[in-house]
């Protein structure tokens, strides 16, 4: 387990302030963030070179806030592998190993032992990631703290990568900790995922509602929702609306049915949210297009003009024009194709009230 | 009709930095020469002979030995000391390092012979410390150990601004792996940091020799007598003039030429240390 309580620390003029999130034993933390959010600093602080200035950190339970990183049983993998360029690719792997084989073992698992006779600086960049990546392994941690350890990896060797990575944290149940730009990545690998900005957690919990529910309309934006609309929250007098039914969650624990008004939209949601200005977001794939008003329950509904599509691969994103508030819709090309949109196309955009998170 | 490529003004601009380029191409040559052409006329002149004395000038050889043992002592003693205060230099962030780097800087600074009283103030029989050392059976002045600690107080700053520059360009992120990989701080740094900054370390160690077997103003103050090759050559002078002043300002040209070849070769094949 990493548990970090409200730790601080500074790196040259950067501080890493107050910072707390725990990624239970044996899971998958992820930290995202933008550049220069502090994510290096956070690891190199758990890894304990770069002293805690304040805080408690623990490690499976144990205080480590002042222990040497050595003491500390952890392996770290640095986005630029600092391999130890005097040595050969074997005597990096082989380097604080746990044991010979475990080193063979982890080597052949990241394909690092094909490069074992060649020098370090003759390595391409993502060959120095699998030689780091098998070296911090080899020593068989009970931490693993990788900072964008895949990102000079080429996709399909990342795939197979990430999986490694994945099969050794579950099989030896290492508690890991990556940082990622990536965001699929952080909802594939994932169980609890921290978000970090300016030195400090903005956010943690699981990547999942991290990222359905962000806590700021920054973090909405950072996390790539496209509609994020400002506006005012009402509470409903009817309590239980007959729209709530037919959505998945019903009135419970606490939660209201809500009217959010931005520009001449309304908009209808559940949560537990106070009575003022607020944010509303819905992230692109909640959004469903269809050329007649749908048949379904989905509670909130807008006819609108195509402005803009634009095609990414297998998914296209739709800009509609609601009343001059653009919503952005994602779905599939094909669905784009068998929709026959164009821009000018007048269609019918809908969501589910618990596609609507406030913030 | 397509547009012109340059404008107007583009013809005095390249003329301009033609007589610049001209100018600076003279002022170099000017100054190579300068700095050159002595050495190339010292050597010319008395090498040969030089060479030759080194056989039958006992007093010469003497020197010249002394001036070597005694050089490699105060670098042996100048990495001692100078490599951990190098090393805090370039890794710690720490109150008052801009003053430690500025004392370090200081015999660097003074006029040499000012050093050498400075250091016959510390270890002259008169005062405390020479007056224990004295009393150890250890007598500084007027001996080659006098020699050595004028060697060291002039030389040492520069092995420790050359260590503190090759510790710096080893990044700590080396030892930070190194460190969750099982080392020690002490570990990580014979293991790590000292291997990558190896090169750098010995070409400061040859910078501070060279620069001790050079030394004359602080020696001439701390130990005239046994004479160095630098004191020696000087003595000829003053006592026998130019003509027998001559080989032996060559040979010591000569053998300024071996720590210049293994400093040449060391940062040739210096190709730094990056992820």
């Amino acid at each position: 387990m990493i548990e970090c309580r409200a730790i601080s620390s500074r790196h040259g003029s950067f501080h890493l302030t107050e910072v707390s999130f725990t990624v239970p034993t044996g899971q998958y933390g992820v930290v995202i963030g933008p550049a220069g959010s502090g994510k290096t600093t956070l690891l190199e602080t758990i890894a304990g070179v770069v002293p805690t200035m304040s805080g408690v950190l623990l490690l499976h339970g144990h205080d480590c806030t002042t222990l040497a990183p050595e003491a500390r049983g952890l392996g770290l993998v640095y986005q630029h592998a600092f391999l130890f360029p005097h040595l050969s690719v074997a005597a990096n792997i082989g380097y604080g190993a746990a044991s010979a084989d475990v080193a063979e073992e982890v080597a052949r698992r990241f394909g690092a032992d094909t490069l074992a006779g060649r020098p370090v600086r003759a390595l391409s960049g993502g060959e120095r990631q699998l030689v780091a990546l098998a070296r911090a392994f080899a020593r068989r941690p009970s931490v693993v703290l990788l900072d964008e350890p895949f990102s000079a990896l080429d996709p399909r060797r990342r795939t197979i990568v990430r999986r490694e990575v994945r099969t050794l944290h579950r099989a030896w149940g290492v508690t890991t900790l990556q940082v990622t730009h990536d965001f699929t990545e952080a909802g594939l690998l994932g169980d609890v995922a921290i978000l970090l900005d300016g030195g400090r957690a903005l956010q943690s919990g699981a990547p999942d509602d991290v990222f359905r529910r962000p806590a700021s309309p920054y973090i909405a934006e950072f996390l790539g929702a496209e509609n994020v609309l400002a506006g005012t929250v009402r509470v409903l007098e009817d309590k239980a609306p007959d729209w709530i039914d037919s959505d998945p969650s019903t009135i419970a624990h606490g939660n209201r049915a809500i009217e959010f008004t931005t520009g001449p939209l309304t908009l209808y949601t559940i949560g537990d949210f106070p009575v003022g200005d607020g944010y509303a977001v819905i992230r692109a794939e909640e959004i469903v297009l269809s050329l007649e008003p749908p048949s379904g329950s989905a509670r909130n509904r807008f006819r609108g003009v195509v402005s803009e599509l634009a095609t990414l691969g297998a998914l296209t994103r739709v800009t509609v024009e609601v009343e001059g508030v653009p919503l952005v819709a994602s779905l599939t090309t094909r669905s784009a194709k068998e929709l026959s949109l164009t821009v000018g196309t007048t269609v019918t955009a809908s969501f589910k009230a618990m596609a609507v998170h406030l913030c | 009709m397509s547009a012109p490529l340059a404008s107007p003004s583009a013809a005095p601009a390249r003329g301009t930095q033609r007589v610049a380029a001209v100018l600076a191409a003279l002022a170099s040559s000017l100054l190579l020469l300068f700095l050159a052409v002595p050495i190339g006329k010292l050597i010319a002149s008395g090498g040969a002979e030089g060479v030759r004395r080194l056989a039958t000038d006992t007093e010469l050889r003497q020197a010249l030995w002394l001036t070597a043992t005694t050089a490699t002592v105060a670098t042996l003693l100048g990495m001692a000391g100078g490599t951990p205060l190098a090393y805090l230099l370039a890794r710690r962030d720490f109150r008052g390092r801009a003053v430690l780097s500025a004392l370090l800087d200081l015999p660097l600074l003074i006029p040499h012979p000012v050093a050498g009283i400075a250091l016959l103030l510390l270890l002259g029989r008169e005062s405390a410390v020479g007056s224990v050392l004295l009393s150890a059976g250890l007598r500084v002045v007027g001996t080659p150990l006098g020699i050595v600690a004028a060697m060291l107080f002039v030389a040492a700053p520069l092995f420790i601004s050359g260590a503190r520059e090759a510790f710096a360009r080893v990044d700590p992120r080396y030892e930070a792996v190194a460190r969750t990989l099982g080392d020690s701080p002490i570990g990580a740094f014979r293991r790590i940091t000292l291997p990558l900054s190896r090169r750098g370390l010995i070409a400061s160690a040859v910078v501070m020799w060279a620069r001790a077997v050079s030394e004359f103003g602080a020696i001439v103050v701390l130990t005239y007598n046994p004479k160095v090759a630098s004191v020696l050559s000087y003595d000829r002078f003053t006592g026998f003039g130019l003509r027998e002043a001559l080989p032996v300002a060559a040979v010591l040209a000569l053998l300024a030429l071996i720590p210049l070849t293994a400093l040449r070769t060391l940062r040739g094949a210096d190709d730094g240390v990056s992820p």
